[in-house]
């Protein structure tokens, strides 16, 4: 079980890197779209390596088909969510960097 | 619809929930197989789409390499938020999938937002609007490669 505690760390600590990333790139990005890029870091691979992390400190039982549930259904709600959060700012009339640059030369 | 094949794996999904093996609780999970059956049944009647469960070696496959494509793609991102100069090239672009079976288009729509760095905006008329952080990541999607992986796993094209 020894190997499993180093592996299951070293998930662990990775995938908390990769949160802070995320968190980190929400504050250096320059607006909406780009910054729901730094968020998805943190809802894909950060939540991959925990909750595989967590899987090895499991005894596989129960609880280790319940953790593989969660990462599922995270698999596919955050994507479904950042998506329905871009279409309606998008639909709301929020403009990309690309878009709004090439609408100041038109004006 | 396939109602053995539903049976079993809500039957399965509950156990592995639950863990209970007690006839009261046994019983409740009974019930509650056939409430969402009975659902399933009447809603397949409304929308005339059956619900069908398809997990083949082709979609193992193709998750496993849909999680690579995470992995490399969040380091990339990873990257780019680290770096002390922040260098973007957001863009934003149409892509067609004329090609593509409907079902497939929101799993394609759905993989695209699920690796970082690429996000589908928008999902009409056969066209998904793609916004990226970098120009390059657009030309990835438009090579075709992920979306050929996606026809590939429930057969051709329409």
């Amino acid at each position: 079980m020894f190997f499993l505690d180093i592996l299951s760390g070293v998930l662990l600590l990775v995938g908390v890197f990769f949160g802070f990333t995320g968190a980190l790139g929400l504050f250096r990005f320059p607006d909406f779209f780009t910054r729901v890029h730094a968020a998805s870091v943190t809802e894909s691979i950060a939540s991959i390596l925990i909750l595989t992390g967590l899987m090895l400190q499991t005894q596989f039982d129960l609880n280790t088909a319940k953790l593989i549930f969660i990462l599922l259904f995270l698999m596919i709600t955050s994507p479904t969510a950042s998506h329905a959060l871009a279409k309606s700012a998008r639909h709301g009339g929020l403009l990309s960097i690309p878009e709004s640059k090439k609408k100041k030369e038109n004006s | 619809m396939h109602f053995g094949k539903w049976t079993l794996f809500l039957a399965v999904f509950w156990m592995l929930l639950s863990g209970y093996f007690k006839p009261l609780m046994l019983g409740f999970g009974v019930l509650s197989v056939v409430i969402v059956l009975v659902f399933l049944r009447r809603m397949d009647k409304a929308d005339e789409e059956p619900m069908v469960i398809s997990i083949g070696h082709r979609m193992l496959r193709y998750v496993v390499w849909l999680f690579w494509q995470i992995v490399l793609s969040s380091v990339q991102v990873t990257r780019l938020i680290w770096s002390p100069t922040i260098k973007l090239s957001p863009s934003l672009e149409k892509i067609s999938v004329q090609n593509t079976r409907e079902a497939s288009r929101v799993l394609y729509a759905n993989s695209i937002t699920l690796t970082p760095g690429t996000m589908s905006v928008d999902l009409e008329d056969g066209e998904i609007t793609v916004h990226a952080l970098q120009k390059e990541s657009i030309d990835d999607l438009k090579s075709g490669e992920m979306e050929r992986k996606i026809t590939s796993i429930w057969g051709e094209n329409k």
